[in-house]
């Protein structure tokens, strides 16, 4: 009987182990797939002149989370990003929403300078 | 998806705690850790990480898991530069294709990659040229990481020479270049694709892994395969490798030649604030090492023995000597190095501290690599915020 008990637990860890282990896989692996489903994280931007642009175009790339990492930065270094998104970068974006989207960031992400 | 976020307000919480515990005395670095405002984000295959960005991702490792000699896979940092993600693989049909200016074209299944090549393994710290940006004076942009854009893990796979040899080089061949399955959101975004020179492809530690720590990668470090360059920065460790190709010119993509550039001069620096002229591309670590415990800003009493702790680490060379400052770098003592898992990997240090009497000590750490490279006191400086190393300080109080 004491034998007995002992091999039930023995058998319920492993369950449990066998268990645990699937946990961590189950959700991505499917025989010889591998996918996941990349979360959806919205970044609210600071309202202003332009944010529908900002919004909109910056957005087809990239989330705008990039433009909410960087520390205040002068109108010259904001400048020099949004000029090398488009001919760097390859962004599809005209003279004059660049020169909107620039005033944006050096308003409300800028150091004043 | 499962998502966990820490807000501001939860940071708040949190900080009202902290300074109750401070109080009464020590505070576990996994506390102090949350401190750090940035928001925590949960991305699949991975545990709470420091969210840079979102599309595409850049997280950042929270930094109380350096104080184990290996990362956690699900802790590892992510960064991805194009936001097309592969979001599933099918290793029925995934095949890393190997070609170009080669005999023939080959392609590989993972079985291949398995069964064909010989199977090594070492251990290697991953490291973003771009780690420790935030702190550069002046602010430069770029993903601002504190820290933790770094990691030691074990990896296994194939060599890339063996896989090279496979499709037969030809005679003329200077470079070598790896494309993965992530793709710009348009056709006029370069796409991510970066390149070696053929003499580097083919040392012997060049590996395709296809393990990270005795598992297959998550999909967001790679999977199911990507180049680990040990000693050199992360950028080259191109991940979801998909195809290999062998160049008889120097590779012109926009990830080489006009990204991931240092100024070429020794200390791959300039004049802070100044730009660049004649650059090259980023390569081998700098040597670096960090104070993990206690944690910046920790509370300590005064009589109580602690141990300080950290890590050390070089471009491949392996660590000679680790020397610790509990005065502002007045004066120097050794600390014992851990286990050596080789010239790739970074090693512990810890020293025995008891601080005499109460006040505020600055900690500072200095790694020397076996070659003699260390760590300067100054910050140097480079427009694209790389290669950080100058000696690290932390401040904690004692009562």
């Amino acid at each position: 009987m004491k034998n007995l008990l002992i091999v039930i637990s023995i058998l319920i860890l492993a369950a449990a182990l066998a268990f645990a282990q699937g946990q961590g896989s189950s959700n991505v692996e499917k025989g010889t797939v591998h996918s996941m489903e990349l979360p959806v994280i919205q970044t609210q931007l600071k309202s202003g002149p332009g944010l529908d642009k900002v919004s909109t175009l910056c957005n087809v790339c990239h989330s705008v989370d990039y433009i909410t990492m960087q520390p205040p930065f002068p109108r010259a270094t904001w400048t020099a990003e949004v000029n090398k998104m488009i001919k760097v970068m390859g962004a599809p974006i005209n003279e004059e929403d660049a020169k909107t989207i620039i005033d944006y960031l050096a308003t409300n992400y800028g150091t004043g300078k | 998806m499962e998502k966990s976020t820490f807000t501001r307000r939860r940071f708040l919480k949190t900080a009202g705690v902290l300074t109750a515990m401070t109080a009464l005395g020590e505070i576990p670095v996994e506390l102090l850790a949350a401190i750090d405002e940035r928001k925590m984000v949960r991305f699949p295959e991975k545990t709470d990480m420091i969210l840079l960005t979102s599309r595409p991702p850049q997280l950042e490792t929270p930094f109380h898991y350096f104080k184990e000699l290996i990362t956690p896979n699900e802790a590892v940092f992510v960064r991805y530069h194009i936001s097309q993600l592969p979001t599933s693989v099918d290793l029925n049909e995934w095949r890393l294709k190997v070609g170009g200016n080669t005999e023939k074209e080959v392609q590989l299944s993972m079985d291949d990659l398995k069964t064909k090549f010989e199977k090594i393994t070492y251990t290697a710290v991953i490291q973003c040229s771009g780690n420790s940006r935030s702190l550069f004076e002046p602010r430069v942009p770029g993903g601002q990481w504190k820290n933790g854009a770094m990691g030691n893990v074990t990896w296994s796979g194939a060599r890339l020479r063996d896989i090279l040899k496979e499709a037969g080089i030809k005679a003329d061949s200077v470079e070598v270049s790896f494309d993965g399955l992530d793709g710009p959101p348009l056709p006029s975004v370069p796409d991510f694709v970066k390149s070696l020179p053929l003499d580097k492809a083919m040392e012997d530690d060049i590996m395709v892994a296809y393990e990270m720590n005795g598992k297959y990668l998550p999909l967001l470090n790679g999977f199911p395969a990507r180049l680990i360059v040990p000693g050199w920065f992360a950028t080259y460790w191109v991940k979801n490798l998909s195809a290999i190709t062998v160049l008889p010119k120097q590779f012109e993509g926009f990830w080489m030649k006009s990204a991931y550039r240092i100024p070429d001069d020794p200390c791959a620096c300039v004049p802070p604030g100044t730009g660049m002229k004649k650059t090259i591309p980023i390569n081998i670590l700098d040597t670096r090492s960090f104070i993990v415990e206690p944690a910046d800003g920790s509370a300590l009493k005064a009589k109580k023995p602690v141990t300080v702790m950290g890590i050390a680490f070089s471009g491949g060379y392996g660590i000679r000597e680790v020397v610790v400052s509990t005065d502002n770098g007045k004066t120097w003592d050794e600390t014992k190095l851990g286990k050596d898992l080789g010239k790739y990997s970074w090693i512990q240090w810890t020293y025995p501290w008891e601080p005499k009497k109460s006040g505020k000590y600055t900690l500072m750490v200095k790694a020397t690599s076996s070659i003699g490279q260390s760590q300067p006191f100054e910050p140097l400086w480079n427009p694209a915020g790389f290669m950080r190393n100058n000696i690290e300080k932390i401040e904690v109080t004692v009562k």
